[in-house]
């Protein structure tokens, strides 16, 4: 068997899992709805949240539909090691960001986005920066989502492509508009139970029915000697580097995560952040390993398409109401990170936009949160129309990936030294775009002492991925090592091969040239900054609104907060 | 290698399974904490 076709559901089967899906996450939210929603609330909750709703949504939000069907792809290109060359990078950018996390919310135990952190260290241009990239992140993470909808729809149903992003769009929107973050994490928590009840069913499903272990074990003589290889190097440096270089860079660039950091209980960002480490990491490569199935079948993707796969997977071996918990696994892992990019905008829009630069210490809670629903209102149409007509997004996706890596250092260099300033943060990272642009789109030829030179920047680059990865964790003498070895060895092996790799070139260039300027004009300055002034100026919006006559109590905190 | 590849496709929805179960049980411990102090879940 080679060639597997697609179940078909009927135009009302697929409205009907559509309308109970979304219907029931609407239902859902009606328990937690309050007449008058508080704007803090609205953006972390109320900075207390228990381990189990924390882990269950940051799980949710960082799986989102391509997960899926990029761990299959790998899986199904890369053969043995592919699920895990997708899944395994994905999980530790969640890993990787908790010790810098832990010191975020050190900093700032009110805060609501990582901007309000800059700004209260930098000012408005570093704030606004970090902003920026968030907001391109989500609204990008958005179309894709509300793609994968369309997608999903149009190839299961009769139902056009734009019918299912409407949906999707319209449905999310429906039960995340009223109450913000809070109904974004308890929806997740019940997105999250669905499907991993449906991955944990599918996945043993998928496998013996296409025979099992000793059919799989069979197939691989269908494999390349580079597939079947475990420690294949064609899966490393093609799937595997390029997410270890974006590990950092996801997670900072990523207001969803930060969110979800400053709404959990303190006490329980770490059993929080391990568990979505671990579930993330189970779910995407079990996943991944229908992949893998279908290589070792032979299967060939429908039309070319690998997002194929998985669905062309399950309706050639399992009977249809596998194919509807399938489809509703693809629903809810798009909704529940589509809600969190909705819930993140909305944050930084009300808290970086409004709170810190138009009303500038005179934030009105009632009025941010009109911000904030108001937000939510035109991502969702520009995630629409962007989807529905599959609009080219490729140079923003390049911007935003060369965005990420560029604020990588400063942003945590901002965070643990106190020498760092708004100069050095703000030039860094315009620097280093600039530094990208000419890589990536090859403004200078690559080619002599300029190839030389960028290879040098990218060495730093990767240096500097390796110093905080091992600084997180392990402090800053072992950082400063690891990252010095990482530097030399990338000097000696990158040297004349680099400039090949084009992308990864870039992207090692941003990061080591915004950490080369960031250091030099840092260490020119005579500024030194006392990070304990970062929590007095970061604080809840609603309480610093109580006039100090009626919660005295309060009445330092808001003075601060403004 | 039969028994290893078996290992290896089903011990992923194995630590779902796993994860799954332990998030339940934290939140179900969530909300028994948040109603003894009279708070919101969420």
């Amino acid at each position: 068997m080679n060639s597997l076709s697609l179940h078909q559901f009927s135009t009302s089967t697929v409205l009907l899992l559509m309308f109970a899906f979304y219907g029931g996450t609407y239902l859902l939210t009606l328990g937690i709805r309050k007449k008058k929603e508080d704007a803090d609330a609205y953006m972390v909750s109320n900075h207390r949240i228990g381990f189990g709703i924390g882990a269950a949504s940051m799980t949710a939000t960082w799986i989102w539909a391509a997960s899926f069907y990029a761990a299959a792809t790998s899986g199904y290109t890369y053969g043995v090691s592919g699920p895990i060359h997708y899944g395994l990078w994905g999980a530790l950018m969640i890993l990787f960001i908790y010790p810098f996390g832990r010191r975020f919310r050190k900093l700032a135990p009110n805060a609501h986005t990582l901007g309000e952190l800059i700004h209260a260290r930098h000012g408005s241009s570093s704030q606004l920066i970090l902003a920026l990239s968030n907001v391109l992140g989500s609204v990008i993470s958005l179309m894709v989502n509300f793609t994968a909808a369309g997608a999903l729809v149009s190839v299961l149903s009769p139902l056009s492509f734009q019918a299912g992003v409407i949906i999707a769009g319209v449905g999310v929107l429906l039960y995340t508009l009223w109450s913000g973050f809070r109904a974004s994490v308890m929806t997740d928590f019940a997105q999250l139970v669905a499907l991993m009840a449906i991955a944990v069913v599918i996945i043993p499903a998928v496998f013996f029915a296409m025979g099992g272990p000793s059919e799989l074990v069979a197939g691989l003589d269908n494999l390349t000697a580079e597939q079947a290889d475990f420690f294949s190097m064609d899966a490393i440096l093609n799937q595997g580097a390029p997410f270890f270089v974006a590990v950092l860079a996801y997670a900072i660039g990523n207001q969803t995560i930060s969110q979800r950091l400053f709404a959990v209980n303190e006490e329980h960002i770490k059993p929080t952040f391990i568990t979505a480490t671990i579930g993330y990491g189970a779910i995407v490569i079990g996943l991944g390993m229908i992949g893998l199935m279908a290589l070792t079948l032979g299967i060939q993707p429908l039309d070319g398409d690998m997002n194929n796969l998985i669905p062309q997977m399950v309706s050639g071996y399992l009977p249809p109401v596998f194919i509807a918990l399938f489809f509703v696994l693809v629903i809810g892992s798009l909704s529940s990170t589509a809600d969190s990019d909705l819930s993140a905008l909305s944050a930084i829009m009300m808290a970086d936009v409004y709170g810190k630069n138009i009303a500038r210490g005179k934030a009105d809670p009632k009025r941010m949160l009109l911000v904030g629903r108001l937000t939510m209102i035109i991502a969702t149409a520009v995630g629409i129309v962007f989807a529905s007509f599959s609009l080219d997004i490729l140079v923003m996706l390049v911007f935003v990936g060369a965005l990420w890596g560029a604020i990588v250092f400063p942003v945590i260099a901002s965070c643990f030294w106190n020498r760092v300033t708004n100069a050095a943060f703000t030039t860094s990272v315009l620097i280093a775009m600039i530094t990208f642009c000419v890589a990536r789109f090859e403004w200078l030829p690559m080619s002599g002492l300029t190839a030389l030179a960028f290879e040098g920047l990218a060495s730093i680059g990767g240096g500097i991925i390796i110093a905080l990865m091992v600084f997180g964790f392990l402090g800053r003498a072992a950082g400063l090592i690891a990252g010095v070895l990482a530097m030399l060895a990338l000097l000696v092996f990158a040297t004349d091969f680099l400039r090949d790799y084009t992308v990864l070139l870039a992207s090692l260039t941003a990061y080591g040239t915004s950490t080369l300027v960031c250091v030099v004009m840092s260490l020119m300055s005579s500024q030194r900054f006392d990070f304990d002034t970062i929590g007095q100026r970061v604080g809840d919006y609603d309480q610093a609104a109580i006039p100090a006559d009626e919660d005295a109590s309060h009445g330092d905190l808001a003075g601060a907060t403004r | 290698m039969t028994t290893l590849y078996a290992f290896y496709v089903l011990i992923w929805p194995a630590l779902t399974l796993g994860v799954l179960v332990l998030i339940c049980r934290a939140v179900l411990r969530d909300r028994r904490d948040a109603r003894r102090e009279s708070r919101e879940l969420v």
